[in-house]
């Protein structure tokens, strides 16, 4: 029996000497030092032994499983060190090469533009109303203050669909229709698709604008004047200024025209402000009583400002645009810079 | 805290049920946090009479009684030794709810037992366990035991916010109950008789810390007897969760409660020399406090002393030297007020948390001290007897000054929009006990009382007017108007932002359209889409209508840059399409449409280059309409007339049309001068919005027990389409079926013609027991049983 101890305790270190990876050791050690191993058998057939040898024995089965136990352990480490260096080896890599990356496209400009416009005014509790692109005479015009005989709707060139029915030459119908549905106090801007009958390199015959309307107690043109500064600092630097000059509208009263110093010489003159120093941004004023008639709302009590702007032409300020017709062309080379 | 709420009616009269005080607490500030009720078990337990007893035959510690309830005679197995024939005794019948435990019919140890009869301690009438309970003679068999035992009580656990040190005694909240709910509030004020000795004979005071104690009394009473308090005054403490200790302790801990105003009680032969001094902690000073620990103490730290050691942490805890035993006769009751500051100090660096530091910490008033040591003398004398010493001794060098102050009615006005008289005015604040001092046209007066220390500010009173008024009753004038639908407005954000991610570029067309374009697009005479609506005054022929459909403009960009060498490319455009309307208000829809050409990919060395294909098209969809938030859509092949015949697909949501999907038919692409396969969607965004979608999603417990994963393969008749094939496997079993995942797909070699061969992953789990092999192998056959009967499949 020694000698067949002896045999087996040789034929595992030859084994275990050999294995060359992490699984192979661990089968070794189920198979030699496990429960039904050769030499767990040892023991159960001590019994065969004459009982004064069998502690003797015993001892020498112990210190062999503990001596083979410590060499799979030592084989291990080895194993796991060559198996390390070979992945070393293997993985020898080029980094330069360039990594995996996703597509990704962009929003168009005038989109990126009109999120930038929401937010700024979301931030201070406005909300973002919609309406109708196809509209009647009423919402367009008249509600606005503007009756059928009056010069000011020569100002505008008005796509007609039949009767009275035309495309909104402005998004000022939204307002109407949500002071018809909302009392005061009311904060909201409307920016949407506008149409007028005009088409160069200046003017889209689509183009889109925002406008932004509050009525309530105790508004006034300081509230006016604050939002006009507010609204372009956050678009276009901390440092603009704007400033508002006489003008007329039908639907405000009194009415004004807005500018804000060119961002672009900082009020210096250059050839995008004409050497003026500053750009034109749109119209505002303070609601005529008229239309709060129109829509119901106690023009003794309530007061409210309202202004609109260029969505597109933000935009083509914002990212430096000459050209108005890039922004409906759709070109590639185009809308890859705004990713 | 705890409130008793009979302890409360010692000080006003209420009636209310628990929930109505609890509501009134609540919106008075103080924030009711339990309510629990005392004492009902007792009208569960009947008087009885012990009739006949004797030894259980095999126990010699149970008796077997026959027991009078006062309906029959029954059987209880007793333990206690103190249940001779002739007691009256507290019976708790079979079904009474003890606790966690039920009284049931029991058999003990071979005889049956029909009930309990029960300890004082078992009934909450006190700590008393030796034995049963032994009621007076003339107590009647049958009778509830809540006739002669009124334990029932109802506690409040109320949170108290740390402003309001004067609500932490309970006369604090009948106070503040009293100008809430507008009844009579009693506030002891005892006179105590005047005394034998003087107090000075017996006793000095040495305030060497005026700064951290500004105010210190001491009363003595000699000869009193400690012995367990009389019944009202342990039922009281314990109601609120306290454990009665005896007469003086309990008596000080009594009217902590009632007045908030924590004390101490010194044996005075314990005091040395006779002399208390108020005096800072020497640095390590040593001291063992009632609870047995020993404290090192800081420079910084506030004692009690007498001529040779410290006898109590001023405010915090009192020493073991000097304490109540039982053998004690002569006592020094200390009322005083400790700076808060300094009693938080001490408290948090040794980490004493006690009843008394609390309140001290939380800044008492002066005046309070006096009026405790009076009562507590007051319930003393009454309950251990003795002799008041007279007078007592006082260091209050600077008398608190009265806090006066001004309100302005046009300020309450400004700040809680609310009209008031002067005259409610004056009425709310002196229900809380302010004195008005005088009125002018716009400011009123007030002098505040020693215990609201929180009220020093104009702000502070209007906070108190419009707790009294009620927030709630303040009339509000702005509703918040719901002009815009963030919901869907974030939606369509969320779509465009995710098909940028999927590589697509946005583009921005003009409204208008040609009918030529339609024509393009073999859209029929019939369809909706016809009805177009057109401009009197167009810009030219191909801008003559309001466009229907989104299409024709992508197709046009997609010509433009293929004509300028672009070949890989995504758009997608989301805006309004027109149709006529009922009227003459136009029918106005947003789209979302889009155009996939080219490669799948960008190139990229390591992988080869694929063309796009129909599955990538159908693959933005769905992921669109997952982030729209409808579950449950179907599929249908599309007969939309740009789509090549055979590779459109329609999705469908409740039986309504929501977005399509297909590869563009070359001959229309030919006439919008587009020669490479292109794959467009279009998807329908408000009937979208107008269908029932999950705006969150619901949460699922994470199933706990591991999914087992099958694999099943088999060669199908290729007219069959997937999804049926997976609906009838999911039908199978749709619980225990958790994924269904189709990972190959494979025609030709092998192959019969006609035929392709699928694989499928399925994921087995149950949110309640771990799968078996052998379940999961029945489940498995039945699966292959009813596909082979229903599409004759082979397996592989
Ligand atoms: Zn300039």
């Amino acid at each position: 029996m020694k000698e067949e101890l002896r045999k087996q305790i040789e034929a595992a270190r030859t084994a275990i000497n050999a294995a060359e990876r992490q699984h192979d050791l661990m089968q070794l050690k189920s198979q030699f030092l496990g429960k039904k191993s050769d030499l767990n058998g040892f023991m159960m057939r001590l019994k065969e032994l004459p009982a004064s040898e069998r502690p003797a024995f015993g001892k020498i089965v112990n210190e062999a499983k503990q001596q083979l136990e410590e060499l799979i352990n030592s084989r291990l480490l080895k194993v796991k060190e060559s198996e390390y260096a070979a992945v070393l080896q293997a993985e020898h890599l080029d980094l330069t090469m360039p990594g995996k990356r996703n597509i990704r496209g962009a929003l168009h400009p005038i989109t990126q533009t009109w999120r930038e416009i929401e937010d700024l005014f979301i931030r201070l509790g406005f909300q973002v109303a919609d309406g109708p692109d196809i509209e009647d005479e009423y919402h367009n015009f008249d509600a606005l203050n503007t009756p059928a005989d009056h010069p000011a709707r020569d100002l505008s060139d008005t796509f007609y669909i039949e009767g009275d029915v035309l495309l909104r030459t402005h998004t000022s119908p939204v307002q109407i229709r949500t002071m018809e549905k909302f009392a005061p106090p009311i904060k909201i801007i409307c920016p949407g698709r506008t149409y007028r009958n005009d088409n160069d390199a200046t003017h889209s015959p689509c183009f889109h604008q925002v406008e932004a309307l509050v009525v309530d107690e105790g508004i006034n043109i300081a509230d006016l004047r604050d939002m006009l500064n507010y609204f372009a600092r956050e678009l276009f630097g901390p440092e603009i200024a704007v400033r508002i000059r006489p003008h007329f509208f039908p639907f405000t009263e009194p009415s004004a025209e807005m500018d804000m110093v060119c961002p672009k010489c900082m009020g210096s003159g250059c050839s995008l402000c004409k050497d003026t120093g500053w750009l034109e941004l749109g119209g505002a004023g303070i609601v005529d009583p008229n239309v709060f008639e129109y829509v119901g709302i106690d023009s003794e009590k309530y007061t409210g400002y309202a202004f609109g702007l260029g969505i597109d032409r933000i935009a083509m300020l914002r990212f430096g645009i000459t050209d108005m017709r890039l922004l409906f062309n759709n070109d590639l080379r185009f809308l890859r810079q705004f990713k | 805290m705890k409130i008793s709420y009979k302890w409360l009616r010692d000080y006003i009269d209420i009636d209310l049920d628990a929930k109505t005080l609890e509501e009134e607490l609540t919106f008075s500030g103080i924030e009711v946090e339990a309510v629990e009720e005392l004492g009902a078990i007792l009208n569960q337990i009947l008087v009885a009479e012990v009739k006949e007893r004797q030894q259980h035959p095999n126990s010699d510690h149970l008796w077997i009684c026959q027991v009078d309830n006062g309906n029959e005679v029954i059987q209880v197995i007793c333990g206690a030794d103190n249940c001779e024939a002739g007691k009256k005794v507290a019976l708790a019948p079979v079904g009474t709810q003890m606790g966690e435990f039920v009284i049931n019919k029991a058999k003990l140890r071979g005889e049956h037992s029909f009930g309990m009869l029960c300890s004082e301690r078992e009934l909450g009438i006190s700590d008393n366990h030796d034995g049963i309970i032994n009621l007076a003679g003339d107590c009647v068999n049958g009778e509830k035991l809540s006739r002669y035992y009124d334990l029932s009580d109802i506690v409040f656990e109320v949170e108290i916010t740390p402003n309001r040190p004067d609500l932490l005694g309970i006369t604090g909240i009948a106070r503040d109950l009293s100008s809430l709910l507008h009844r009579e509030f009693r506030l002891p004020n005892p006179e105590l008789p005047a005394g034998t000795k003087p107090i000075r004979a017996e006793l000095q005071l040495d305030n060497q810390a005026i700064d951290l104690c500004p105010r210190y009394t001491a009363r003595m009473i000699k000869g009193v007897t400690i012995a367990e308090s009389p019944d009202w005054l342990k039922r009281r403490i314990t109601a609120i969760g306290l454990r009665p200790i005896n007469n003086v302790v309990d008596v000080t801990n009594f009217v902590m409660f009632e007045l908030g105003h924590p004390l101490h009680a010194f044996d005075y032969h314990l005091v040395e020399d006779h002399q208390i001094i108020i005096r800072r902690a020497g640095l390590g000073e040593k001291f063992v406090a009632l609870n047995d620990e020993e404290y090192i103490l800081a420079d910084t730290d506030l004692v009690i002393a007498d001529s040779k050691k410290a006898i109590a942490l001023a405010g915090v805890i009192g020493a073991a030297n000097s304490q109540i035993q039982s053998s004690t006769q002569d006592i020094i009751i200390e009322a005083a007020n400790f700076k808060y500051s300094a009693v938080r100090r001490t408290s948090k660096r040794l980490a004493i948390f006690t009843d008394s530091a609390y309140r001290f910490e939380r800044d008492l008033s002066d005046m309070q001290a006096e009026l405790a040591g009076r009562r507590c003398c007051e319930l003393i004398l009454a309950t251990a007897g003795g002799e008041l010493l007279e007078g007592l001794l006082d260091s209050y060098p600077e008398p608190e000054e009265p806090v006066i102050v001004t309100i302005r009615p046009s300020r309450i006005k400004k700040v809680l929009s609310i009209n008031i008289s002067q005259e409610t005015i004056t009425n709310y604040l002196e229900s809380l006990g302010l004195k008005q001092l005088s009125n002018g046209e716009d400011s009123l007066q007030f002098e505040v009382p020693h215990y609201r220390k929180d009220l020093s500010r104009e702000i502070d009173l209007i906070e108190e007017i419009i707790r009294l008024y009620g927030y709630n009753n303040v009339e509000t004038y702005f509703k918040p108007q719901k002009v815009m639908n963030y919901e869907i407005f974030r939606n369509k954000r969320n779509l465009t932002d995710s098909l940028v991610k999927l590589g697509f570029y946005e583009v921005v067309n003009w409204s208008f359209a040609g009918v030529e374009d339609l024509d393009k697009l073999r859209i029929v005479e019939r369809d909706r889409r016809r009805e177009v609506v057109s401009l009197k005054n167009p810009l030219g022929s191909s801008f003559a209508i309001m466009r229907p459909l989104l299409l024709p403009d992508i197709l046009r960009n997609t010509a433009y840059n293929l004509n300028h060498n672009q070949k890989d490319f995504r758009f997608f455009e989301l805006n309004k399409v027109f149709l006529q309307g009922a009227g003459k208000q136009a029918e106005e829809k947003y789209h979302l449409s889009g155009l996939i050409t080219g490669l799948r990919d960008a190139i990229h060395w390591r992988e080869e280059a694929v063309k796009t294909d129909f599955y990538d098209v159908k693959g933005v969809v769905e992921e669109l309409l997952s982030l729209t938030g409808l579950s449950g859509i179907e599929e249908k092949y599309s007969k939309e007339t740009w789509y090549q015949p055979g590779v459109g697909l329609d999705f469908y949501n409740q039986g309504k049309l929501v977005a399509s999907a297909g590869k563009l038919d070359p001959k229309v692409a030919s006439s919008f001068e587009i020669e490479v396969p292109c794959f467009v969607f279009d998807l329908y965004l408000d009937t979208i919005y107008n269908e029932k979608r999950k705006i969150v999603p619901d949460f699922r417990e994470i199933v706990k027990f591991p999914p087992v994963l099958r694999d099943l393969s088999f060669l199908i008749d290729q007219r069959f389409d997937l999804a049926e094939i997976a609906a009838d496997i999911r039908q199978s079993n749709p619980e225990l079926i958790s994924k269904i995942i189709l990972f190959d797909e494979y025609k030709g070699k092998n192959v019969p013609s006609g035929k392709r061969s699928l694989t499928f992953s399925l994921t087995f789990s149950s949110i309640n027991k771990t799968l078996n092999d052998k379940l999961i192998s029945k489940e498995m056959d039945r699966i292959v049983r009813s596909l082979e009967k229903k599409y004759e499949i082979k397996m592989r």
